[in-house]
């Protein structure tokens, strides 16, 4: 199947895309959102979110097929380890789902329609009614696509039209998505445009900026800090910077019963997107003294991964890739040949996977790509003590414990300032009603108008 | 003192770089360079403990290695945590130690007054090939040699300045002009003021001169040369080794830029800028060119030194025109350990290799870096 040429990103020769021709499409898609998106209702674009959600969940579906087809070569992924994140993703985004999104950070599912009160405001003789930016301009990064793809759907919510910059080599997704969109209502595609040029082209940009009333940016912190300097004051920036994320395994539930279904759950986080995202676990800190030791959990770790290899394959990497999943692995033999402190299990053959248990709480970020550490702990402070240097950057924690303690623990890490915890196996599958980073992301979206009513007489 | 194998090695050692190896076949089949491979290899597990812990753990062991490919090699971020010597505390007479390392360890490798002997030994005859090749010859020209690296006294750590005194001293016409200097920082600096001094003087007496730096330390130059609007002329013959990354510690230009440059600024063709890869883990360097050649850059060892790249999936070696990292077991590594795997990318060329740099994300750093990529 070839697809039309309808989006920016869908012209062969990138080098096409001229200041011009961004205003020119940056001012069509304000035009049709004035058309087509503005008086649409919040239940009517939850039904289109989630009819293309359905549509994706599809095997048949062509746009499905064809990011199963491509996405391997383009974005690195193997067809299985992507068919499972596509899945994740859209099998979220249902109308319920989206719904407690909605109401969650606005209050009522009317808000971005009507003048509505919530039940506070009703008592105080008070409505408001929220409405997104005009033109949201996107700069995504990562080949990871859920960021991206969960940003067009806020857009989408708050009757935005939207720009995409896709980092280089990185829109085929969102492309593919908002041709489905199309395929379902054309005109609400109509609103949308995608396009990819490398990061900091400023000639392009600047004319994306002149455009837009809000920028909602993914990067690094310095990708960030520059792109900010460079947003004129006026329009609104919303920046998200990389986090990292791990996971803690309580002695209770290290179990004979339960161990399987552990590391199960652990290797998908590992395996999922093949750990490239903000969510995806650097380490998990296991406490020492339960039923099985932390060792005992890594060398199960390492077998889950290797099944996962066979049915979820991680896919051939750059050689600079593989080759700084080597140079680690070679410094850790030389740990592990000299004490039982570190311990390490690796693919036979490749750089499909690793698994380094080391006695040491302090946090080293991986390289990715199926490279996991797990550390034995005494407790939760220790595990915090060895994450202090990134606290505040820290994204998710998969909790794994039960009873009264899973909620002291749960408690202990967000007062912390951990944003997110979750069960361990689900770390890249938030709800689309997450706090990104613990922000309301639609509600950081919108802005606001209250209507104080007059006095009744 | 006690002497140990090593002790008796050495001197065999050096007499295989000295007199027989710059003539040797350096094609794989030469039985002489693996022999005394595995002998080294033996020595040094036996007296070098952190090797034969890692030997042991991945079962390569002298009697299970057959061949200088199979022997363990131990990776430079491992230098930084472990000592890879067999001199006990009380024969290590030098240390040097790598630069421009993030985690603050740097790596160290340890000398006694025989190896430290090996090692200029090595320097030297592998040296004079590739930036003085007419040497000796009639008409080969004397050459002033001008040190961008600071003096030995400053930096007795660096394994670059002792080299760059080392072949000034046994090639130099005249005394070497060390223009680089160590602050109280422990920063590098260029001291323009006696270079230019020594450039300009060169220049005056038309004497050829033999510039030696690390990238970084030339491109400080250089832009103090456009900064100044001072273009210079060095006499026909002269040359210039460069060396190492940048580290953050100049602007970064590619190699092609900073060769480029070195033409506009210094009047040195492309045919006498030589690259040169070292680091403080090998006694042994490769270079990229012999002065006077135009032959497409390509880095080889000598013939006691081999360099291997292998997979990084398979740990195997590539076939030719393939990348993956740099692995070089060397011959004049002689109280360390001769097999070392560097963090560097390479591309496989014939009996040599194309650097493409240093590995992203080796050490540990940031977070999901990759996911930005």
């Amino acid at each position: 199947m070839d697809l039309p040429r309808y989006f920016l990103a869908d012209l062969a020769d990138p080098s096409a895309l001229t200041p011009e021709l961004i205003r020119d499409a940056c001012l069509t898609l304000k035009a049709n959102r004035r058309r087509y998106l503005r008086e649409r209702t919040t239940t009517d674009l939850i039904d289109a979110i989630a009819a293309v959600a359905e549509d994706w969940l599809d095997p048949a579906n062509p746009y499905r097929r064809l990011a199963l087809e491509q996405g391997p070569a383009l974005l690195g992924f193997s067809a299985p380890t992507l068919a499972a994140g596509l899945d994740d993703f859209f099998g979220s985004l249902t109308r319920e789902n989206l719904r407690a999104l909605v109401a969650q950070d606005l209050a009522d599912l009317q808000r971005l329609d009507q003048l509505t009160p919530n039940p506070h405001e009703g008592r105080a003789d008070r409505l408001a009614l929220a409405q997104g930016p005009e033109l949201l301009a996107h700069i995504t990064a990562g080949r990871l696509p859920n960021p991206a793809l969960m940003g067009l759907v806020l857009g989408l919510l708050t009757r935005s039209a939207q720009f995409m910059k896709c980092a280089s080599g990185t829109s085929l997704l969102p492309r593919l998505f908002a041709h489905s969109l199309r395929e379902v209502e054309a005109k609400l595609a109509a609103c949308l445009e995608i396009a990819e040029w490398p990061g900091g082209t400023e000639p392009l940009e600047n004319a994306l900026w002149a455009q837009a009333d809000c920028v909602l940016a993914m990067g690094s912190n310095e990708t960030l800090a520059a792109l900010r300097r460079r947003v004129p004051p006026e329009v609104r920036f919303l920046g998200y910077g990389h986090r990292l994320s791990f996971g803690y395994i309580a002695r209770e539930v290290l179990s004979n019963h339960l161990l399987p279904a552990l590391v199960a759950a652990a290797a998908r986080d590992v395996a999922a997107w093949n750990q490239l995202g903000c969510l995806s676990p650097h380490a998990f800190y296991v406490e020492a003294g339960g039923r099985n030791p932390p060792e005992r959990f890594a060398e199960a770790l390492a077998g889950a991964l290797e099944q996962l290899e066979v049915t979820h394959p991680r896919g051939p990497l750059p050689v600079a890739e593989a080759a700084a999943i080597a140079a680690r692995r070679a410094f850790y033999a030389v740990r592990a040949a000299h004490s039982p402190d570190t311990q390490m299990w690796c693919s036979a053959g490749s750089t499909a996977w690793t698994v380094v248990f080391e006695n040491f709480p302090r946090l080293h970020p991986t390289c990715a790509n199926r490279f996991i550490h797990v550390k034995a702990v005494a407790g939760l402070d220790e595990a915090l003590a060895g994450v202090d240097a990134f606290r505040g950057q820290v994204s998710t924690v998969a909790l794994a414990a039960t009873g009264t303690r899973e909620q002291t623990l749960a408690l202990e890490l967000a007062r912390w300032g951990v944003p997110r915890i979750c069960p361990l196996g689900r770390m890249q599958c938030p709800p689309p009603a997450w706090r990104h980073d613990g922000r309301p992301a639609l509600g950081d979206l919108v802005r606001w108008t209250d209507w104080e009513l007059p006095a009744r007489w | 003192m006690d002497t140990d194998l090593l002790d008796l090695l050495v001197p065999r050692l050096r007499a295989f770089i000295q007199d027989d190896a710059p003539a040797r076949d350096i094609s794989e089949h030469d039985p002489s360079f693996n022999a005394l491979a595995l002998e080294l290899f033996a020595a040094q597990y036996a007296a070098v403990p952190a090797y034969r812990a890692l030997a042991d753990h991945l079962g390569a062991t002298p009697p299970t290695v057959s061949h200088w490919r199979e022997i363990p090699a131990v990776p430079t971020a491992a230098f930084k945590e472990f000592a890879f010597t067999s001199l006990p505390p009380a024969r290590r007479r030098r240390v040097f130690q790598s630069s421009g390392t993030t985690t603050g360890n740097p790596g160290r490798v340890f000398h006694d007054a025989a190896s430290l002997e090996l090692y200029a030994a090595s320097v030297l005859a592998w040296f004079q090939p590739h930036l003085l090749p007419a040497r000796g010859r009639p008409g080969a020209p004397a050459l002033r040699f001008v040190l961008l690296t600071p003096p030995v006294e400053q930096a007795p750590h660096s394994s670059l300045a002792e080299m760059a005194e080392r072949v000034a001293e046994a090639f130099g016409a005249g005394a070497a002009v060390s223009a680089g200097r160590v602050d109280s920082a422990g920063t590098w600096r260029v001291d323009f003021e006696s270079l230019l001094g020594a450039l300009h003087a060169a220049a005056a007496e038309g004497q050829p001169v033999c510039l030696l730096g690390t990238a970084f330390s030339l491109v400080h130059l250089l832009d103090r040369l456009a900064e100044t609007r001072l273009r210079l002329r060095l006499p026909p013959g002269s040359r210039v080794m460069e060396t190492g990354g940048y580290k953050g510690r100049s602007r970064e230009l590619s190699r092609a830029e900073l060769h480029a440059a070195l033409t506009e600024w210094l009047g040195v063709p492309a045919s006498h800028l030589v690259g040169e890869y070292g680091m403080c883990e090998l006694a042994s360097q490769a270079y990229d060119r012999v002065v006077g050649q135009t032959a497409p850059r390509q880095y080889r060892f000598p013939p006691w030194a081999r360099a291997l790249v292998v997979s990084p999936e398979t740990g195997r070696e590539v076939a030719e025109g393939e990348a993956g990292l740099l692995r070089v077991v060397d011959l004049a590594n002689a109280r360390a350990v001769l097999a070392v795997q560097t963090e560097d990318l390479a591309v496989r060329r014939g009996a040599g290799f194309e650097l493409l740099g240093r590995v992203a994300g080796a050490e540990a750093r940031g977070c999901s870096l990759l996911a930005a990529a």
